[in-house]
């Protein structure tokens, strides 16, 4: 049975997939600031990075050090077919259950 | 210091490289921010629960199910064993001797004082007999065993046995056998059948139709190729025809005599000379009847046998008789030094434990920044408790299979030294049995040792432990725990030490006692004449006097002569001995000598003094008068103050010849150096009421013996080559096999002192060494402000002289409380022996100050400057 994703996990794997090759810890967390409005600590992040992983819905790959990061290379995250199959039934079941509503304020 | 730097260690080491770089990319601007940032990624990932990273946190997660936690606390203790492997190995190394030390021992003594006797309800096997002067039940005559078992109804099955060693002459080389002849329920009082064939038939048991015989299943492997078809075959001892008709299983150990090989039924009947109520040379065994005790059938016995007493007054010196389970009388004797034994051995555990818990401490200290944010994390002390403790058990279980390892290795060194009277060696080996005991130490050493290091550390305070500098500042009730510890082995290893000292000295002190000749140079070995040409007495004396002639003629050979039995040889030849003019009126009460039949120059070739009259000479023959050498107890005893040379003594029974005391000979010790001599009476082979079928030799060289013995063999053989010559050997080796339980309980008492030492040594070096590294400021302060070298050698030899002499002085007063329990150990030796006690505190100083050399001249070298730096 696909596992659910949370809220959280799925607004991580839409930024990670709006990033491309570039998603790592900063890049995620600035995207999720960006465009979600979430200002979340590095730590969250990452604690959702190692659980999409152990999920088997992202793959890590260690990139290149730079002298910005003290010399320290990055762990680059992309999603992969997994990830993108549990996003498209997550995506697929709000808008399903969300068709023919009136979210509106006041409305009845 | 950069917080990244500083701060870093807080982030999971697998993801740190990754989070740090992320969180410097993010903040390196703001110093501040970024320390802040780390502590809070920190706790963020520390809290998550990735099954990446579980191992690492598992100490403060509290919904996990038991075998959750149970499986990362193993997880986790391993990565912490694996990161330290010197720690890890010397801990192992430690704990793989103590528990293979007691590993080895448990598994000699559980046999014998632990499991019961390999017979079904062995507790219903008993000995029986009439009251020795030792409190076992002593031999029988053979008109006593039938009054017994006609009489007595509380066995279900009683038997008498006695030797015999019957010489197998088939197509191989002679060989003389080790056998039991037999009564009828004898394998019934086992409660075991024979494997193959059958057991003796009651016809088999009636004088005269008696040549059959049942093999043991070592025997019948050995010569006979474990052929089934034997059963029904005849085989020929001493001449004679043999039937086979059964042989034993492999299972059946014959505990009263392990060394026999084979049975033949007793076939006594009341007519026979020796089967008189005198004769006592049948030892007898019993199977009670269901819920009859051994204190119920004595007291029927004892009934029976007052009515034997009131009947033949002049043919029992005392009534009663004795009903004593076998268990009990196998291990009497052993008893004592396998106790010892094992007590020692656990003190060398408690010492293993003692050593492990104080490294454990000592690395605790450096864990204490590990503890410390766990707590500051929300971990409850109970959960580090048991993360540490499933580390130490996890570190004895290692050290346990480690230590199988060195039982097994040292479980045939302890059979090679086993002493002779060690029952049950052949089920000595490391079994289920073993291994579960094994198991249960480790756990509970784990514990043991364990359980104080957990308790010490569980609560650190974060302050002091996080304050840089301050990580490596062990608390005082820590420090103070190790010095107990490390106090406490030494109180143990005095201990082990006094008791290996004491059996040195009794050993010494044995070996020293002058056996009453001159054990040097002096060769033996038995001859035993078997076959049809030697059933008459005559050919016999002859090849007695021929073998002798080829002996005397050996180059190297100053003299030679043939004894009936030789002194510490393990033989028993006792005979009532009457005096002239003395006569008791009933014979059982005579005084009871070791009897020597010997040709004329054995007390010379011997060193036996002569202290009054004459030895024995050539002129001593057959149809001369009678004479005999008696030793100097039977003329004390014997004659009080009066002088026995010319009186005239009987022994062997009221119908033989007087004999004339010619001389009066020193005492030698018989059946041990540590036992007191018997009288002792020595008669001319020659003049003897018939001559002796077995005989031993003792030949004085003039070199090394053992370098004649092939000469000396081949001599005898050169006059009849198919008679057996067993039982080789010099006479200083014999002595030496009468120490040998004296040197079984000493060398292990030294093995284990050994390593009681070394063990509370590393354990004083490692005290200090932690100390002189935490003190390294101060010390380096002392020099800047004048100390002088000596003045630091001083400091640090004084602290570790100061653990070193309150656990002497607690493991003597402890000593002198314990070593009562050595008592039946020693020999000719207190105790409490002064010079064993002083020595052992020297030896144990000594060791103390070696081990607090290191660590104190390592102070000496503390450079003020950089002390004060590394700050």
């Amino acid at each position: 049975m696909p596992s659910h994703l949370g809220e959280f996990e799925q607004l991580v794997l839409l930024a990670l997939l709006r990033l491309g090759k570039e998603g790592y810890g900063v890049t995620v967390r600035t995207e999720l600031l960006d465009y979600a409005g979430r200002d979340v600590s590095l730590g969250t992040v990452y604690k959702t990075l190692f659980r999409l992983e152990a999920k088997g819905m992202v793959v890590a790959h260690v990139g290149e050090p730079t002298p910005a990061r003290g010399g320290r290379r990055k762990k680059h995250y992309v999603v992969n077919a997994r990830g993108r199959t549990a996003l498209q039934r997550s995506l697929a079941a709000l808008r399903g259950l969300s068709r023919g509503l009136d979210l509106a304020p006041g409305a009845p | 210091m950069s917080p990244a730097r500083r701060l870093g260690w807080l982030i999971p080491s697998r993801e740190r490289e990754f989070v740090l770089g992320d969180l410097e990319e993010l903040y390196g601007h703001s110093p501040s921010r970024l320390a802040w940032e780390i502590v809070r990624a920190s706790l963020a990932l520390r809290f998550h629960r990735d099954p990446r990273l579980t191992s690492h946190v598992s100490p403060l997660t509290s919904k996990a199910t038991v075998m959750d936690t149970l499986r990362s606390d193993l997880r986790f203790g391993l990565r912490q064993l694996a990161a330290r492997p010197g720690f890890t190995a010397l801990a192992v190394l430690t704990l793989a001797l103590g528990i293979g030390a007691s590993t080895a021992i448990f598994s000699v003594v559980n046999p014998i004082l632990f499991e019961s006797l390999p017979y079904p309800d062995p507790d219903r096997v008993v000995q029986v007999g009439e009251p020795g002067t030792d409190g076992t039940p002593s031999r029988t005559g053979y008109a006593t065993f039938v009054d017994l078992q006609r009489m007595s109804t509380a066995f279900a099955a009683l038997a008498v046995n006695s030797s015999w060693q019957p010489t197998l002459q088939d197509k191989g080389e002679p060989e003389r056998l080790n056998g039991q002849r037999v009564t009828r329920e004898f394998f019934s009082v086992f409660g075991v059948a024979p494997a193959l064939g059958r057991d003796f038939t009651a016809e088999e048991h009636v004088r005269g139709q008696h040549r059959a015989t049942i093999l043991s299943h070592g025997l019948w492997q050995r010569r006979f190729g474990g052929d089934p078809s034997v059963v029904g075959r005849p085989v020929t001892f001493d001449g004679i025809q043999y039937l086979v008709v059964g042989v034993m299983p492999r299972t059946f150990e014959n505990l009263i005599s392990p060394s026999v090989q084979l049975w033949a039924p007793l076939a006594y009947e009341a007519s026979l000379p020796w089967a008189c109520r005198t004769c006592r040379h049948l030892a007898a065994h019993g199977r009670l009847k269901p819920g009859i005790t051994p204190e119920a059938a004595r007291r029927e016995l004892d009934v029976i046998s007052g009515r034997l007493v009131a009947e033949y007054p002049t043919q029992y010196a005392v009534a009663g008789m004795l009903v004593i389970p076998l268990q009990e009388i196998l291990t009497r004797n052993v008893k004592p030094a396998l106790l010892a034994v094992l007590g020692a051995v656990g003190f060398v555990l408690l010492i293993a434990c003692a050593n492990v818990s104080s490294l454990l401490l000592g690395r605790a200290m450096q864990r204490e920044a590990e503890f410390a944010i766990r707590g500051a994390l929300g971990a409850r002390p109970g959960r580090v408790v048991r993360q540490l403790l499933t580390e130490s058990v996890m570190l004895a279980l290692v050290g346990g299979a480690a230590g199988v390892a060195i039982a097994w290795l040292g479980l045939e060194g302890l059979k090679a030294i086993a002493p002779p009277n060690l029952p049950r060696l052949g089920a000595i080996g490391i079994d289920l049995g073993v291994l579960g005991f094994t198991a249960g130490v480790s756990l509970l050493t784990g514990l043991l040792f364990g359980v104080v290091p957990a308790f010490a550390t569980a609560r650190p305070d974060l302050f002091t432990a996080l304050r840089p500098g301050g990580r490596h500042t062990g608390s005082r009730s820590r420090k103070h725990a190790r010095a107990v510890l490390v106090g406490g082995e030494v109180a143990l290893a005095v201990m082990l030490l006094v008791g290996a000292g004491l059996m040195l000295r009794s050993l010494e002190k044995l070996l020293a006692v002058d056996p009453g000749f001159d054990s040097k140079h002096l060769l033996t070995m038995t001859v035993q004449t078997t076959g049809a040409r030697y059933t008459e007495d005559q050919p016999v004396w002859a090849f007695w006097d021929r073998t002798l002639e080829a002996v005397r003629a050996v180059p190297g050979v100053e003299r030679a002569a043939w004894t009936s039995q030789l002194p510490l040889g393990g033989n028993f030849d006792q005979y009532g001995v009457q005096i002239e003019g003395k006569l008791l009126s009933n014979p059982e009460d005579a005084a009871s000598a070791d009897r020597y039949s010997v040709t004329p120059d054995y007390v010379q070739t011997m060193g036996i003094p002569v202290k009054r009259g004459r030895s024995f000479t050539a002129q001593d023959d057959r149809g001369k008068p009678e004479v005999v050498l008696i030793n100097e107890t039977f003329a004390r005893i014997g004659w009080g103050g009066e002088d026995p040379i010319g009186t005239k003594v009987q022994y062997g029974g009221r119908d033989r010849p007087w004999r004339t005391v010619v001389g009066i000979v020193g005492d030698v010790h018989h059946t041990g150096l540590d036992e007191e001599s018997a009288p002792q009476i020595y008669i001319p082979e020659a003049q003897g009421h018939f001559a002796d079928g077995g005989m031993d030799l003792a030949v004085r060289t003039r070199g090394d013996p053992a370098a004649l013995a092939a000469a000396v063999q081949a001599a005898i053989r050169s006059v009849d080559p198919t008679q057996p010559i067993l039982n080789v050997s010099t006479m200083e080796q014999l002595i030496s096999g009468t120490a040998r339980q004296r040197r079984f309980t000493f060398i292990l008492f030294q093995v284990f002192a050994a390593l009681a030492l070394l063990l509370a040594a590393a354990g004083i070096y490692g005290v200090l060494a932690g100390n002189v590294t935490e003190r390294t400021l101060e010390i380096g302060i002392r020099s800047a402000l004048g100390a002088s070298r000596s003045e630091v050698l001083g400091l640090v030899l004084r602290q570790g002289m100061a653990l070193a002499a309150a656990g002497v002085v607690v493991g003597g007063v402890a000593s002198l409380l314990l070593v009562r329990f050595l008592d039946r150990l020693l020999y000719g030796v207190r105790p409490q022996d002064p010079l064993t006690f002083a020595g052992v505190v020297v030896v144990l100083l000594a060791v103390a100050a070696a081990a607090s050399w290191g660590p104190a001249w390592r102070a000496t070298r503390v450079s003020p400057l950089e002390a004060i730096r590394g700050e």
